[in-house]
């Protein structure tokens, strides 16, 4: 008795690009997935990069997330080019808009309403700083390296959303891709 | 101080994120995501262990 070979595993359909979803991945990490009912890697890109970026700005005190504002800083290009890791850590999204709220003078809440909140993402001056950075190990350094990282992370998680995947499911990845190149015949030598 | 153990601690943490996120980003099944992770946890952990036997002859020699 002879059984039917195991039937093929029905082909994935190929992935809309979609300009949506791409710009909620770059709102919120892991949003155009989850807009796409691609549930798990969502809630992994939405917890691994904010749970970096947030811990990120916890290991700098909160001190590390901001535009210049004064001196050579007199406008966002100067300020990028003084601030240069802030062009990093955009990408994160929305968690990065009240730098750019703060560069731009908009109001939050009085320092007698909360404090954290006020200087939330606002350009610490430059004694802050220096006092915070003396009396440290090298952890504030290690922090602003977390949210360039969520934040450039976050690019390819917007591209996974406008694209899709290199290999999706079902779809296995080269041989070639994972050993190397093959050995070429020598040109001209007997096949 | 908050966070204030040896940085070296963080690393770890470090290399779980950036190779499951990239991952993720190359691969849709879970299965292949992990493996791919796994290989990249594997090759970063290389890299820093070259550099740092490196730094450690450098440092034993001068």
């Amino acid at each position: 008795m002879s059984s039917a070979p195991p039937a093929a595993p029905a082909p994935v359909p190929p992935h809309e690009p979609s300009m949506l979803a791409a710009f909620l991945s770059f709102l919120v990490p892991g949003l155009g997935q989850i807009y796409q009912k691609r549930y798990a890697k969502g809630i992994l890109f939405m917890v691994s990069l904010l749970g970096m970026f947030y811990l990120g700005q916890a290991m700098g005190n909160w001190q590390n997330v901001y535009l210049p504002r004064g001196g050579h800083a007199n406008s966002l290009g100067g300020s990028l080019m003084q601030r240069w890791h802030f062009i990093g850590q955009f990408w994160i999204g929305v968690s990065s808009w009240p730098a750019v709220w703060q560069f731009f003078g908009g109001s939050m809440p009085s320092e007698e309403k909360s404090r954290f909140l006020h200087n939330y993402q606002k350009a610490p001056s430059e004694r802050e700083v220096n006092d915070f950075l003396v009396n440290s190990d090298k952890t504030p350094d290690l922090g602003w390296v977390y949210t360039v990282i969520a934040g450039m992370l976050n690019l390819l998680v917007i591209y996974d959303a406008y694209a899709g995947p290199m290999f999706p499911a079902g779809v296995k990845r080269p041989e070639s891709d994972q050993a190397g190149p093959k050995p070429q015949p020598a040109a001209g030598g007997a096949s | 101080m908050l966070f204030a153990t040896s940085i070296y601690l963080h690393l770890p943490l470090m290399l779980l994120v950036i190779s499951l996120v990239y991952s993720a980003t190359r691969h849709e099944a879970w299965d292949e995501i992990l493996v791919e992770a796994f290989r990249w946890g594997i090759r970063m952990l290389g890299f820093m262990a070259i550099v740092a036997i490196v730094l450690f002859g450098v440092s034993y020699l001068l």
